[in-house]
């Protein structure tokens, strides 16, 4: 296998991108400083090996996370990037097989990764020689997971590779199945664990999809959220069937993409409506209820932001049709949810299932909105449009609003649709209409930090899959790495350090005024929204006394979380930032 | 009197040390067409991107129809249709939503766009592609839908960089029509191109630039005078047998810098620097001494030899 040019070719090229140097490095300067801040300076020795054990759980979350994120960041973009700049076809106009192709490129990663785990055995023998640590028992077991993640991982980037039309949306799509197997996964299992049927036991088997469990059991970490409840599963040996038989099928499904046929695709001949025959049309009409999308479009008119317009048009789900179907798709699950709580409201809680609503809610946001809005910028750097723009009366003020709301509207239309299922939560518990407020602003809050993160990235970078890369890592770490310190609540974290990494993660607020099971407000009293600022009725503005005492309000105090103080800086400084960055692409060089 | 509508005044255009446009100054006439050549890195681009508005000149000044290309960029906008070498398409996008676009974007009122935009398809005969989606268009109806695009708010300049790049020769030959079309309608035409034959056929006027500096403008003729470009001449003989004893009456009549002779073809060709009158001397020299001249005429040096010129006067001095 060595002898094959891809693979040389692939692990030499890598290895000579800045990427990979700076992955490289960061994981160098990660693993040490995890192993300084928890190096015991205690003189006396802990022959209980608990010390080292709590150095090795953090040492292990933190490998796993960073395989996790950036393993698949060279796969996904390998086949589609060789396709775009023609090498493809010069390789499979080659001598080599398709076969030969495909598994160069994933020898190709995973050499790049065994040497990422090489790396690290520097700080795992540091850690080994603190004691406590079995080798047969957890070392080679984790780093075996490790090396199913990083197989898994890949091939799921290179299936994804192979089918995507663009390195951008082979990134998003990428990004999105990361995010689904490695933490969407999770969620079923986390509210119905303690039930029985037959739904509980497919949570527990799904959620073995993540590497999460399995390596939670080799640390001796329990299980996800488990609050000392254990289940019966293996998570090690289920992981190990389904890794392999995922990985199975995206290699199968890659190489019945990657031959001829992935070059031979006919452009689409843009036929309309009305060039269909008269049965088609009125099929169509009745289909699509008069929103027809190969139906002419109307012209902008003249009052609407033509860039916002455009936005829509471009985007490859943005048109009415794409945007009412999602719709009523959240809107679908979102009343599923809803019945679901009305049928097990007694076995389950409104809490948990609050806290299944909110944890969907924010996966959508965070998928959907760096998707849509790392490429705001960047795209048009990338594809020449942002030249022709500037050369349109279009100022910079119009760019940015018309850019911003298409994202904006999207993503409100979106988590809109998925409210109906409070409204059957507060008819079984109206006492939740405070809390039911507070976790709408928390999606308002991950709407608009996710929305700021992406578009300031996306004016930084000039090709659109480094920016969605940089967004989703962003985002990523803010929202599931953050959740990292959540799992080590207790050993090796404190409930303040806990508490403090959470403070910046809206989620895991919505999830503390839910009341889920493991977010204690009690607790987190950083992330519940506590009255930060009240007032009596005549100490308020006159204007606005006459109103409120006709509604018979006597004082008003104001709730605050200090998640949302922080996530609305963060917002509020990469706003300006992006602003500031559209403002000097728009100048004149 | 001069209606110049492109005025470019002692422009200089700096990249830190690098200077990308040295002190160029040259006009564009009203309705003329203006072939604008040099070697790649000669400064074009960015000369291009100044008068469009994109960049700004370290020193020195361009205005267009009076409009200073800096100070008045707003102004610029709507005097100016740029075509850059790059098409610049949004995916997902019809032809029609694309021009609907940037005619919504010009602030073309919604009642006129339509009829705009099918105007502009029908003078790049695009209107058969309106339904199709940009992406997917061939490069020679791209370039169409970049042309449409740049007339759909109707400026009094247009510039294209490299409009014929990639397209196949009956494509070039559309194109071609297409920008004489274009002149006729009254627009004036900066064009650059590096396929110069083309060029030279529809350009009224050519400005070769070379590492920023103008090298030489105006037509045909002029350029050959400013580059003090040698005359190509040939002589046709009846019969091979003197055309040795030919060749020594031309050296040494003229300082000659290429001479060759073909038995075969009964022919003598040479590069000298002759004035009419040292022409003249010479074909009377040779009706003296009773050489068979069959034929004696200029060949006409084209573009290609002119932008040859310059880019060997460049080699030279960069050795």
């Amino acid at each position: 296998m060595l002898q094959n040019p891809i693979v040389q070719r692939e692990l030499i090229g890598m290895m000579r991108t800045r990427k990979a140097i700076v992955i490289q490095a960061s994981l160098v300067v990660l693993f040490a400083l995890l192993l300084l801040l928890r190096w015991p300076v205690d003189p006396i020795a802990d022959v209980t090996g608990v010390k080292s054990m709590q150095v090795f759980k953090l040492f292990s979350y933190g490998i796993l996370t960073a395989l996790i994120f950036l393993v698949p960041v060279f796969p996904a973009t390998s086949v589609i990037r060789e396709r775009n700049s023609g090498t493809l076809a010069l390789l499979l106009n080659s001598p080599m097989k398709p076969t030969e192709i495909y598994f160069g490129k994933l020898t190709g990663v995973m050499m790049f990764v065994i040497q990422l785990l090489i790396l690290s055995i520097p700080s795992l023998a540091a850690c080994f020689v603190m004691g406590g640590i079995s080798m047969q028992q957890q070392v080679l077991p984790l780093y075996g997971v490790l090396l199913l993640v990083a197989l898994q991982y890949s091939t799921m980037g290179l299936m994804v590779s192979c089918l995507a039309g663009s390195i951008d949306s082979a990134l998003k799509i990428t990004y999105g199945l990361v995010l689904f197997m490695s933490v969407v996964v999770l969620g079923p299992h986390l509210f119905l664990q303690g039930a029985t049927g037959s739904l509980s036991s497919i949570a527990s088997w799904f959620r073995c999809i993540s590497p999460l469990p399995p390596v939670m059991d080799i640390i001796g970490h329990g299980d996800v959220g488990a609050q000392g409840m254990d289940t019966n599963i293996n998570a090690i040996t289920n992981y190990i069937i389904l890794s392999l038989s995922l990985t199975a099928v995206f290699i199968l499904v890659a190489l019945v993409q990657l031959n001829r046929r992935i070059l031979d695709r006919s452009r689409s001949a843009g036929v309309m409506t009305h060039q269909m025959s008269k049965f088609a049309q009125r099929f169509r009409m009745i289909l699509y209820m008069g929103m027809d999308p190969k139906k002419r479009a109307p012209l902008i008119p003249g009052y609407m932001n033509p860039v916002l317009i455009k936005e829509f048009r471009s985007r490859r789900f943005g048109r009415v049709h794409w945007m009412i179907r999602t719709m009523v798709v959240c809107v679908v699950i979102s009343l599923f949810l809803a019945i679901q709580s009305t049928v097990y409201t007694e076995q389950w809680g409104v809490d948990i299932i609050g806290g299944i609503m909110v944890v969907l809610q924010v996966g959508l946001v965070v998928i959907i909105t760096p998707s849509l809005a790392s490429g705001l910028i960047s795209s048009e750097l990338e594809s020449g449009t942002w030249r022709l723009l500037l050369l349109t009366p279009v100022n910079s003020r119009r760019i940015l609003v018309g850019k911003l709301l298409s994202v904006a509207v999207t993503i409100f239309l979106i988590v809109l649709a998925t409210l109906p299922g409070y409204v059957v939560l507060m008819v079984i518990d109206f006492t939740l209409v405070t809390q039911i407020w507070q976790v709408c602003v928390c999606l308002l809050m991950t709407c608009i930090l996710v929305l700021a993160i992406s578009a300031l990235v996306s004016s930084l970078f000039r090709a659109t899959a480094t920016a969605t890369a940089v967004s989703f890592s962003i985002v990523i770490m803010i929202f599931a790495g953050t959740f990292l310190f959540w799992l080590g609540k207790g050993a090796p974290f404190n409930v303040e350090t806990v508490e403090k990494a959470l403070v910046i993660n809206p989620l895991a607020t919505a999830l503390t005024i839910m009341g889920t099971p493991g977010f204690d407000a009690a607790e987190f009293q950083l992330l519940a929204p506590q009255v930060m600022w009240k007032a009596e009725l005549n100490e308020l503005w006159p204007a606005l006394q006459v109103p409120l005492e006709a509604m018979g309000i006597q004082r008003i105090s104001l709730p605050l979380s200090w998640n949302w103080v922080i996530t609305a800086g963060i917002s509020f400084v990469c706003f300006v930032l992006f602003y500031v960055r559209v403002k000097l692409l728009t100048k004149p060089q | 009197m001069s209606d110049s509508v492109v005025v470019i005044e002692n422009m200089t255009k700096k990249f830190g040390e690098f200077t990308a446009v040295d002190q160029l100054s040259m006009t564009v006439e009203r309705g003329r067409i203006l072939g604008f050549i040099g070697p790649n890195g000669a400064g074009k681009t960015t000369t291009i991107k100044i008068l469009v508005g994109l960049a700004r000149p370290t020193s020195g000044r361009a205005t267009i129809a009076g409009a200073d290309c800096v100070a008045e960029s707003h102004q610029i906008k709507k005097l100016v249709g740029y075509m850059p070498d790059k098409f610049g398409p949004y995916p997902n996008m019809r032809v029609r939503e694309y021009l609907d676009f940037f005619g919504a974007a010009f602030k073309i009122p919604k009642k006129e766009r339509k009829a705009r935009i099918q105007e502009v398809l029908e003078i790049t005969r695009g209107t058969y592609m309106q339904d199709r989606y940009v992406e997917a268009l061939s490069h020679g109806m791209q370039q169409r839908v970049g042309i449409a695009r740049t007339l759909l708010h109707d400026p009094e300049v247009l510039i294209f960089d490299e409009p014929a790049n990639g397209l196949d020769p009956e494509a070039r030959i559309e194109m071609r029509d297409l920008l004489l079309r274009l002149a006729d309608l009254g627009k004036t035409l900066i064009v650059t191109s590096h396929i110069l034959p083309e060029l030279s056929r529809i350009c009224d006027e050519i400005a070769i630039i070379s590492a920023g500096k103008l090298r030489a403008s105006g037509t045909m003729v002029e350029i050959n005078q400013q580059l003090g470009q040698m005359r190509m001449v040939e002589i046709h003989l009846d019969g091979a047998d003197r055309i040795d004893e030919a060749q020594d009456i031309v050296r040494k009549h003229s300082d000659i810098a290429e001479i060759a002779g073909s038995k075969t073809e009964e022919l003598i060709r040479f590069r000298a620097n002759l004035t009419d009158q040292a022409m003249a001397s010479l074909l009377n020299s040779l009706i003296l001494a009773n050489i068979p001249v069959a034929q004696f005429h200029e060949v006409q040096t084209d573009l290609e030899d002119a932008f040859l010129t310059v880019t060997k006067e460049d080699r030279a001095k960069m050795v």
